[in-house]
């Protein structure tokens, strides 16, 4: 299925573009009780192998309850899975915040950052990232996009995680 | 189990005639012969009694679920057994008793099984109190309904709520005392439900005690006698009247703001707690011609100018991260594709409800651009104002000369020449009086421009950075217009005495012509730097990559005053000039070079030889 909104918000004046043949979809939601590392782990595998198949990629963000996502991919493939993880009984208060068509991936491998217990382990474990290294959302996506990525990151790892940057002085 | 049976005879009752299933009643006591009072078996004594007193009165005697406890098979206590027990008295030919026939039904497991109907039926009676007292007992009107919806039970809370006497035919009554605009609906849902066989909720007036209607909840459920439909409702009605009330009362309160928000014409909007927008009055959609959906939770940032996007969404991340509020001035783009002003404001709201942010766009367009107008206005006036007086200034300078020459010559030919009317050495009195005149007046005038301009100022030492950065920061709105980069390298002479006024009015000058004269295809680009000759004199260039400018071979026509290169671009055409003259007049020189298209340098030596 192709998703036929060709209306597409651009800088500088709202233009049409091709059909897009992806989608990025972002979520919140809050766990059902707290995941272990242990979990973790084991969600970031299962991420990373069901979603290898199926060619979708994305970023999983979570910090005390909180979840939030990001994935993206074919429509025919997004939908139905948003469906299958909204119905997942691990969390409930799924908030969908964006499903839109997007130019290209920004997420080519998966990811995961989370404050894991035991930090020892994790650093060397692939695709993975704690909350303080993250680096910046990737210039891939749209400045509201990636202001969407960032805003989710504060709202899942609070203020502490947001890169600090000097305040710049309004514009004159 | 075969009924058990023995035959006593004569008056100690001695046993007769025992079957099996006696003998596993009594006992092996039971030995024909021996009577029952010296070997009693099994036999309690108040039976041995009974049997006494039915052989002396002779009338049979029959006693239903007697209990006799006989000793376990397996010896571990004595187990109760209940059997129905007939005496029988014995007459041989019509005579006196002469025996007892004994029989024994083991009755045990009916006895069992009725004792446990009857702890069952305490323990309902004790849970039907314990219900009742707490249906009772509950705030909320409990009530059973059956199939047909007549009312077999009503709490007594009904009767209280209603007031109604206990008399009162309920099921007459109870439609009567919902309020009229709810009755249909209410007698509709509930018979829709039976129908239906299935529970229901919903809520209604009903009229209370002191006439006040009152909103209640209606909840009701029916209980199923598998696999027959159900035959009863059971449900409670609960007062929500407070709740609903103050419900009412914030949406109206939320309509209302709605509506006034709405009606505003300027962009307003909500956002959640993690800073996406849920909420875009209707203006917003007018103005931006997309919808909610379109906009999106992030979408604003992409109505803003593209090179100010990613500095707004900086500023609005940090704002959500602090709870600080937001405001900034951004162009954003109107539904027919037009950058107008506007001040974004948003401001978060903290109460019970948690964090929110409230935020508005202002049109300031138009007092923007007046502003930039009389901006621009002011600038040029304060520039021409300067370089008039400058001007004036060298102007009175520079006809100091010729009027010295002109006395010169006034007294040579008074000197030489003859006048014989009397007449003339008025007229020679009069140019006298007017050359004096003239003299003071211009000396006057320079005077009067110089205290205004510091131009007599003593020279001093002067660091050129600071006085080029001070220079620049009130050429900050052109410098800005024009995009320009302005290098400063003041390393090879960082100083230079001079007069402060001039120096500035000089460097004035030479920025404003090169960001003035900027070519519109590039941004700009100035370079302005000092070193020294061979001679160890200090030398300043300006270099810009503006429109160039062609140059005849006298270079002075360029410093003339109201010489204007580029006609199409405003200015009183007396700047170079002016920069030329206060430095000749510091004993400098000035030259340019310039090629069209490309740039032009000017370079300043301070001092000639």
């Amino acid at each position: 299925m192709v998703v036929l909104r060709l209306r597409s918000i651009s800088p500088g004046g709202v233009s049409t573009v091709p059909l897009f043949s992806m989608i990025h979809i972002v979520y919140m939601s809050r766990a059902v009780r707290p995941l272990s590392d242990q979990d973790l782990q084991l969600l970031l595998d299962q991420c990373r192998q069901d979603n290898a198949q199926r060619n979708v990629t994305g970023v999983l963000f979570y910090s005390h309850g909180n979840i939030a996502q990001l994935i993206e991919g074919e429509p025919a493939i997004l939908e139905p899975l948003f469906d299958k993880i909204s119905r997942d009984g691990r969390h409930s208060h799924v908030v969908k915040l964006v499903d839109k068509p997007i130019a290209t991936r920004s997420f080519s491998d998966w990811s995961m950052a989370f404050h894991p217990l035991e930090p020892a382990g994790f650093e060397a474990l692939e695709g993975f990232l704690l909350p303080g290294n993250l680096p910046a959302s990737p210039s891939t996506l749209t400045i509201a996009d990636a202001m969407m990525v960032d805003l989710v990151r504060l709202a899942v790892f609070g203020p502490d995680a947001v890169p600090t940057e000097p305040a710049e002085p309004v514009h004159a | 189990m075969p009924a058990g049976v023995a035959t006593l005879q004569g008056p100690e009752l001695r046993y007769g005639f025992v079957n099996d299933a006696m003998r596993a009643v009594i006992g092996d006591a039971a030995q024909e012969g021996r009577s029952v009072a010296e070997s009693p078996g099994l036999i309690p004594a108040d039976l041995l009694e009974v049997m006494q007193q039915v052989y002396e009165s002779g009338r049979p005697f029959v006693a239903k679920a007697y209990r006799i406890p006989t000793p376990a098979a397996t010896g571990s206590g004595a187990a109760i057994r209940y059997f129905d027990v007939a005496l029988e008295p014995v007459r041989e030919g019509g005579g006196p008793v002469s025996g007892l026939l004994l029989f024994a039904v083991d009755v045990t497991e009916q006895e069992e099984t009725r004792q446990r109907a009857h702890e069952l039926a305490i323990e309902t009676r004790r849970l039907d109190t314990r219900l009742r007292v707490l249906t009772e007992t509950v705030p909320q009107i409990t009530f059973t309904m059956d199939a047909a919806g007549k009312l077999e039970y009503v709490s007594p809370q009904w009767y209280y709520f209603t007031g109604q006497p206990p008399t009162a035919d309920l099921n007459a009554i109870w439609p009567l005392l919902i309020h009229p605009d709810d009755r249909l609906r209410v007698l509709y849902q509930s018979d829709a439900a039976r129908a239906a066989g299935t529970g229901w909720s919903f809520e209604y007036r009903m009229r209370r005690h002191d006439g006040q209607y009152r909103w209640l909840l209606s909840r009701a459920l029916p209980e199923l006698h598998a696999p027959d439909q159900p035959v009863f409702w059971h449900g409670a009605l609960t007062e929500v009247h407070d709740q609903r009330e103050l419900a009412e009362a914030l949406r109206r309160g939320e309509a209302e703001l709605r509506f006034l928000a709405d009606s505003i014409p300027e962009l307003i909007w909500t956002a959640t707690s993690e800073g996406f927008i849920d909420y875009y009055n209707q203006f917003t959609g007018e103005y931006t011609g997309l919808t909610r959906d379109e906009l999106g939770p992030t979408g604003w940032i992409n109505l803003l100018e593209p090179t100010e996007q990613a500095g707004a969404a900086r500023r609005w991340v940090q704002s959500i991260a602090s709870g600080e509020p937001y405001e900034g001035l951004f162009r954003m783009r109107r539904h027919d594709g037009r950058y107008r002003w506007h001040i974004i404001r948003a401001r978060q709201l903290a109460d019970t409800r948690g964090p929110r942010w409230f935020g508005a766009c202002t049109d300031v367009d138009d007092q923007h651009r007046l502003r930039e107008v009389l901006q621009t206005q002011y600038d040029e006036l304060a520039r021409t104002n300067r370089d008039l007086d400058t001007f004036v200034y060298t102007a009175s300078h520079d006809l100091k000369q010729p009027l010295l020459n002109l006395r010169g010559l006034f007294d040579e030919l008074r000197r030489t020449a003859r006048f014989e009317d009397p007449q003339e050495a008025e007229i020679q009195d009069m140019v006298d009086g007017a050359l004096a005149q003239l003299d003071t007046t211009l000396q006057e005038l320079a005077a009067t421009v110089q205290e205004q301009r510091g131009l007599s100022a003593p020279t001093e030492p002067l660091d050129l950075r600071s006085v080029a950065e001070e220079v620049l920061l009130g050429l900050r709105a052109q410098v800005q217009e024009a995009n320009a980069t302005v290098e400063l390298n003041f390393e090879a002479a960082p100083t230079l005495t001079y007069g402060r006024a001039n120096l500035r009015s000089i460097l004035h000058n030479l920025l404003s012509n090169a960001l003035k004269f900027a070519d519109p295809e590039r941004p700009a680009a100035v370079q302005v730097y000092s070193r020294l000759d061979e001679g160890g004199r200090p030398i300043l260039s300006v270099a810009d990559n503006g429109l160039g400018m062609v140059l005849l071979e006298n270079q002075a026509t360029v410093f003339q005053p109201f010489a204007r290169q580029h006609p199409h671009i405003g200015g009183a055409g007396v700047g170079m000039y002016l920069v030329q003259r206060i430095i000749t007049s510091r004993g400098g020189r000035l030259e340019v070079a310039s090629t069209v298209g490309q740039g032009t340098t000017f370079t300043i030596h301070w001092l000639e030889e």
